[in-house]
């Protein structure tokens, strides 16, 4: 058994080398496919994360009437507070909201400095927990309190959350869409090049049928022909994946501008790159196992 | 024992290449076919390998209906025969070494004891010094020596050999057939389809005259 599983990884080293330039065609093609799809998996990666600490950090203001009693403003508080989804809520009184504006603004010092009164309305700042943060139930909740006496207005910072996750599920469905195309195109590539070397090779599989060779015996080498391309492929476009993730924001970075942090490649994690590995295994295992059970007939 | 019962085998009609051919070939056997071009030397040999099959008939090997039997059972059937092609059938792009060394392959024999049998083998056709050589750097008599000693490595129990000889010097080509002759003597059943007759008249223990597919006469000198 031994020898036998030797004598496959033998005979599948001298078939790779001696038809080695369709096999680097092959692998080529395989690489720039997974290449492509680990890209669009970086992306992915990327927005997915931006959206989830949008998320994670998102807040509700709830701006209140000025003229509202302390009591009032505690009776909106413990409403506010209510749903299950609801974190935290704080008070921040209109003096509290003025001193963050000057703060957050100093180069508008002197405008403030003018001002005869105080602008800023009280607000209930709520922190809503991640999982719900887009969540119809808040919506409706947020849409509820807008008609709520004593509140005036509400700022609330779903859209770009959904905005984000939109973005995330469009990389991914382009990522999947031209992915699937180039995997396919591969798996044809890796079917034809197995093809032509089974034709090369009709000799060498005759004599082989005819000294006893079971069919299992003849492809078995052709599949690991196949695997090894699938396989050789995937590893190298990882390679070149983290190659990118190195480069791009040395050269290409800063000419995004505001664009930069959405275009951010992310390192697949370890079960993607497993997968991308496995993928280019199976790829090249399936192009390679359909050529041979059509076109060798044994 | 291999027994063809009313062999009949058509490529093209209205020509039969085998009609009606009945035989009883007996364990240990050295069988001379033979007859002129397109006789249907080949398509016996290659209808009892069951690399064709009959238009009609039937064929037993120690009892195995070889025309009825799984896929499975073919491939064993293929391991206890040696066979020498009269095209040589040859991997020009591996080496004299692994083209001997297939049919051990095949059955998962170790590499030591490849080495060690392919290495005898090619010793006895006198092909050893050429062992890592390609075939096709080899003239065409040793190719098929090459051929032959494929045949032989595995130590068949029947060897198939299709005009054997025909590309070697009289001298190798008696050489060739002793070697066949010593391994009958063993047990092996050797059938050498041939047109050589000098050879034919000094080795022919058992001769079968094939003319236009037909069997037209047998001769047993043993």
């Amino acid at each position: 058994m031994i020898e036998k599983v030797k004598f496959f990884f033998r005979v599948t080293g001298n078939n790779l080398w001696q038809f080695r330039t369709r096999n680097l065609f092959s692998v080529t093609i395989i690489c720039l496919s997974f290449l492509t799809v680990g890209i669009f998996v970086s992306l992915t990666n990327n927005l997915r994360d931006t959206a989830r600490d949008l998320a994670s950090n998102m807040s509700i203001a709830f701006y209140l009437d000025a003229k509202l009693s302390a009591g009032a403003v505690d009776a909106v508080r413990q409403e506010i507070a209510r749903p299950a989804f609801v974190e935290s809520v704080k008070l921040v009184s209109a003096v509290e909201a003025l001193e963050r504006f000057r703060l957050n603004f100093p180069e508008l010092a002197d405008v403030v400095a003018g001002l005869k009164t105080n602008p800023f309305p009280p607000s209930l700042e709520v922190r809503v927990n991640a999982r719900a943060s887009a969540s119809k139930e808040v919506v409706a909740f947020v849409e509820g309190m807008k008609k709520r006496p004593g509140v005036t207005d509400v700022l609330f910072n779903q859209d770009w959350v959904e905005k984000m996750q939109g973005f995330s599920r469009l990389a991914g469905a382009i990522g999947a869409f031209l992915g699937g195309i180039l995997i396919l195109t591969s798996f044809f590539i890796i079917s034809n090049v197995v093809k032509l070397n089974v034709f090369a090779r009709k000799n060498e599989i005759e004599i082989l049928r005819l000294v006893g060779g079971t069919n299992l015996f003849i492809r078995i080498p052709f599949w690991l022909e196949g695997i090894t391309l699938g396989l050789l492929g995937s590893l190298l476009s990882l390679g070149l994946l983290f190659i990118v993730i190195q480069l791009f924001p040395v050269y290409l970075g800063a000419s995004l501008g505001a664009l930069q942090e959405l275009l951010r490649f992310r390192y697949p994690d370890l079960t993607q790159a497993v997968a991308l590995l496995v993928g280019g295994a199976a790829t090249g295992f399936i192009g390679s196992a359909t050529s041979v059970s059509k076109f060798l007939k044994v | 024992m291999i027994e063809l019962f009313h062999i009949w085998k058509q490529y093209q009609k209205p020509y039969w290449a085998l009609s009606d051919v009945t035989l009883q070939i007996n364990d240990g056997d050295f069988y001379f076919i033979t007859g002129p071009s397109g006789s249907g030397k080949t398509t016996l040999l290659k209808t009892i390998f069951r690399e064709i099959l009959p238009t009609e008939g039937q064929i037993l090997i120690n009892g195995i209906n070889i025309l009825k039997v799984r896929d499975s059972r073919i491939y064993t059937l293929r391991r206890t025969m040696g066979l020498v092609f009269q095209d040589f059938r040859l991997m020009f792009h591996r080496t004299v070494f692994d083209n001997v060394a297939v049919p051990l392959q095949v059955i998962g024999v170790g590499r030591k004891e490849i080495r060690r049998r392919v290495f005898a083998t090619l010793q006895k056709v006198n092909l050893h010094q050429k062992m890592w050589e390609l075939p096709g750097r080899l003239s065409y008599g040793e190719q098929q020596r090459v051929a032959i000693a494929r045949a032989v490595v595995n130590n068949p129990e029947i060897i198939l050999a299709d005009e054997p000889t025909g590309n070697l010097d009289p001298e190798l080509a008696f050489e060739i057939i002793t070697l066949f002759k010593e391994i009958s003597k063993q047990g092996a059943t050797v059938i050498i389809g041939s047109h050589d007759r000098e050879l034919i008249r000094h080795f022919g223990d058992n001769i079968l005259f094939l003319q236009k597919g037909k069997i037209v006469g047998k001769e047993a000198h043993r």
